[in-house]
């Protein structure tokens, strides 16, 4: 059931290849994270996300201190070595600092063109929206220069019920899951969503509603197992799956940026785009690095939790990233004033050796099952 | 290095401040980033109390890593700037240079600086349950823009509604005229003083600028703070007359990319003087210089508010800083340039390699990368700094004198 994604993840090279070759759309490489793709798509180009990927790093150590998280080494490794040739264009937000300075750096060593998409984090609602719609001017004159298209509003209309779609298919998946826990493999279920970042709406789309028929009639398997909430940035390296699946764990929910803090969002609404944009970036789930102050990450993952009938909550920390290094002492305190059992693994997408993480990953098993 | 008289000065107001700051009964007490618009709050009798000012004292006074243990003791990683490390580790265990910081009332954060201050201002936000608030000042990827700057206004004139409301009392725009008027006019001294530093030899070493700073961090907008840049200007002036300069036998002269190293200023004083090195500018200390001179013009103060706190140089797009760095080398008769890669401050440190490339094939200089951190010992080692640098020196060709 699950071949076809996991191909896709496996092969990401020659499926972006055959889909841009049939698409004829120049592909845009979209960084993390949260820039509406919906403005790629409707500007005619074909939004491919890179979250970071496993390539040992070699070059990118002359431009990228040790220091710099995985996820920004790992892509400027990629550009690096030409692997990432059929990207035409980067769609940056301003995310993090490594981000923001990561793309003065394409800037500035490649000659690709570029997007930024710089999100407002203020509390001054007013200012917000004066300065996104600022923002998407550019943006969208941007995107238009690079395809040689202009985005309509049907155009627009249609991108956003197609991405929409997508995030509506994806949150019937994790449904699926939370109901009947263990009918997925962790694994799978990753290799599901991540597909997604690579594939053209229409085929994922079709892909998902394909294998949501499929899940529909079948039940969880009997016997109740560990269950966990995985909580960090990027659901990568996806290997640490497999340690689930053998230890007979099962992630029930999950608060990924790359997961659901983007597979929560509503279809963006386009009538009024600056007002569908504010939305979509400051609604749905709360993320590390958007602040909010009206939408609280503690309660909203202390929710989860409990709704998701987890047993506890595991912290998946890329190293160096500081957005979410921040967040984690006091978060994890009341997870414990909440009396929800919580460990966490430290972790670089490029880590190959998944020994220490299984050895945490065990112990907390063994904890949970107490 | 040749100490200025002003010294004494400097610590007494310092002293002053933060005696005045931990016995009030009456004025209200903001927790304030380097970088975020002081003015407001002076206009309201707040008094702005710096936690990077503050980290910076613990660190001089080799007090630092003792709190920072204490912050990580409590989990937060060492990925973090240790700035934001030392202000927690001293909030729990009040440990510091002056005992810790007195309790906020509020908190003001604003990103020219970085992101990471959003962070470290939530955290506090939710430790001591005050109230944040954030003027967002983003990064200049395509240079000052109308949209920034009246992005930037909005979020002024509701910081000044916020000010009203905390303080119930209507927000008080003669006196914040007139604090105005006395921040640019520190600003503006500040940078005569820097701008000196094109002198040969050098009258004013940027290892003293750093110490110099304090008062236009942490005083900007009062009256304490003219007064005192006016007596240090003409220290310097006098020392340029006299031809007196900052190290004996000027050799070399560099310029200082990033935050400096706080717990080892002595020995790196002690180390450049003998290696006949005068640090003689800093991106560092020239970000309260008033930078957006000449880069946006209006009449109008919040527009030109606006445009000094959002042209801050770490807030700059590439381009811009290294035609700055380039400036920066120019102006001063540089023989070279010194990138201090900070682990703990990304937005000044990512992508220096890039900068250091194209900064030297632009000035025809060479420009050399060390690896360090501006608070955290750990992420240090003497030998293997002192070598690399002794190497660079000799890369460099001595300053032709008239
Ligand atoms: S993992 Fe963290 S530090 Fe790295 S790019 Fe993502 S948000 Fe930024
Ligand atoms: S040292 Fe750098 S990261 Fe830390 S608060 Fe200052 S600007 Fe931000």
């Amino acid at each position: 059931m699950y071949k076809a994604f996991q191909d896709v993840i496996s092969n990401v090279s020659a499926t972006v290849l055959k889909h841009e070759a049939s698409l004829g759309r120049p592909v845009i490489g979209v960084m993390p994270a949260y820039f509406p793709m919906e403005l790629i798509d409707a500007a005619g180009g074909y939004p491919v996300q890179l979250w970071g990927n496993n390539l040992p790093i070699h070059h990118a150590d002359a431009h990228l201190q040790g220091y710099c998280c995985s996820v920004a080494r790992s892509m400027m490794e990629l550009e690096l070595r030409g692997s990432a040739k059929m990207v035409k264009a980067y769609a940056f937000t301003t995310l993090c600092d490594t981000l923001v300075n990561l793309r003065e750096i394409y800037n500035r060593t490649f000659t690709k063109p570029d997007v930024v998409l710089s999100m407002p984090m203020t509390r001054t609602m007013e200012a917000r929206r004066t300065y996104l719609k600022d923002g998407l001017k550019s943006v969208a004159s941007g995107l238009e220069s690079i395809t040689g298209q202009k985005i309509t509003d049907e155009s627009l209309a249609d991108a956003a019920a197609c991405h929409g779609r997508t995030r509506e298919l994806q949150r019937e998946l994790y449904q699926i899951r939370r109901d009947k826990p263990g009918l997925i493999k962790n694994r799978d279920f990753y290799s599901v969503i991540k597909a997604g970042f690579f594939l053209p709406r229409a085929v994922y789309n079709e892909m998902l509603s394909e294998l949501i028929q499929k899940l529909a009639p079948l039940e969880a398997p009997e016997g109740k197992r560990v269950s966990v909430v995985v909580s960090g940035l990027v659901f990568d390296p996806i290997d640490v799956f497999d340690i689930f699946d053998e230890l007979g764990m099962d992630v029930v929910d999950d608060d990924f940026a790359n997961g659901w803090r983007t597979v929560s969002k509503d279809t963006l609404q386009t009538s009024n785009l600056v007002e569908g944009v504010a939305r979509y970036l400051y609604e749905a789930a709360p993320c590390c690095c958007l602040y909010n102050a009206d939408n609280d990450r503690h309660d909203y993952l202390v929710e989860k939790v409990r709704s998701a009938k987890a047993d506890g909550v595991l912290f998946w920390y890329i190293n160096f990233c500081e957005p979410d290094a921040f967040d984690a002492p006091l978060l994890k305190a009341r997870m414990k004033e909440e009396g929800i059992p919580n460990s966490s693994i430290d972790i670089d997408l490029t880590t190959t050796n998944l020994d220490a993480v299984k050895t945490r990953i065990n112990a907390f098993a063994e904890i949970l099952e107490g | 290095m040749t100490k200025f008289r002003t010294v004494s000065k400097m610590k007494e107001i310092m002293t002053n401040y933060y005696v005045e700051a931990k016995t009030t009964k009456e004025k209200p007490i903001a927790w304030i980033t380097s970088g975020a618009p002081v003015e407001f709050l002076y206009a309201m009798d707040v008094i702005p109390i710096y936690p990077e000012n503050h980290a910076a004292m613990c660190a001089s006074a080799h007090q630092a890593m003792d709190v920072i243990d204490a912050a990580e003791a409590a989990g937060y990683s060492q990925d973090i700037c240790s700035y934001a490390r030392t202000d927690f580790g001293s909030a729990m265990t009040k440990g510091g240079p002056v005992g810790g910081l007195p309790e906020p009332d509020f908190l003001l954060c604003s990103t020219n600086i970085c992101k990471t201050v959003i962070k470290w201002y939530e955290t506090i936000a939710r430790v001591k349950k005050v109230p944040l608030f954030v003027v967002d000042t983003p990064f200049l990827h395509e240079g000052l823009t109308q949209g920034l700057i009246d992005y930037s206004i909005q979020q002024f004139k509701d910081l000044e509604r916020f000010l009203a409301d905390f303080t119930k009392r209507p927000f008080d725009k003669d006196r914040y005229q007139n604090v105005l008027e006395m921040a640019n006019e520190s600003t503006d001294l500040w940078m005569s003083i820097l701008r000196l530093g094109k002198t040969i030899p050098t009258p004013i070493n940027a290892m003293d600028a750093f110490i110099h700073m304090a008062p236009i961090v942490t005083l900007r907008g009062t009256q304490e703070c003219v007064d005192y840049y006016k007596e240090l200007l003409v220290e310097v002036e006098e020392r340029v007359e006299q031809g007196e300069a900052s190290i004996p036998n000027e050799k070399y002269r560099v310029l200082w990319d990033n935050l400096p190293i706080w717990f080892r200023l002595s020995r790196l004083g002690k180390f450049f003087t003998e290696q006949q090195c005068a640090i003689t500018a800093a991106t560092y200390t020239n970000s309260w210089g008033g930078m957006v001179k000449g880069k946006w013009e209006s009449d109008d103060i919040y527009e030109m508010m606006a445009a000094s706190y959002l042209y801050n140089y770490i807030n700059l797009g590439f381009k811009e800083r290294i035609e700055y760095l380039a400036k920066l080398i120019e102006e001063n008769s540089l023989t070279g340039f010194i990138m201090h890669s900070n682990r703990s401050c990304k937005p000044y440190s990512v992508g220096m390699y890039r900068l250091q490339e194209e900064v030297s094939a632009l000035t025809g200089k060479p420009g050399i990368v060390i690896e360090a951190d501006q608070n955290d010992s750990r992420a240090y080692s003497d030998a293997q700094v002192e070598t690399r640098l002794e190497a660079f020196f000799e890369s460099m060709d001595p300053v032709v004198t008239a």
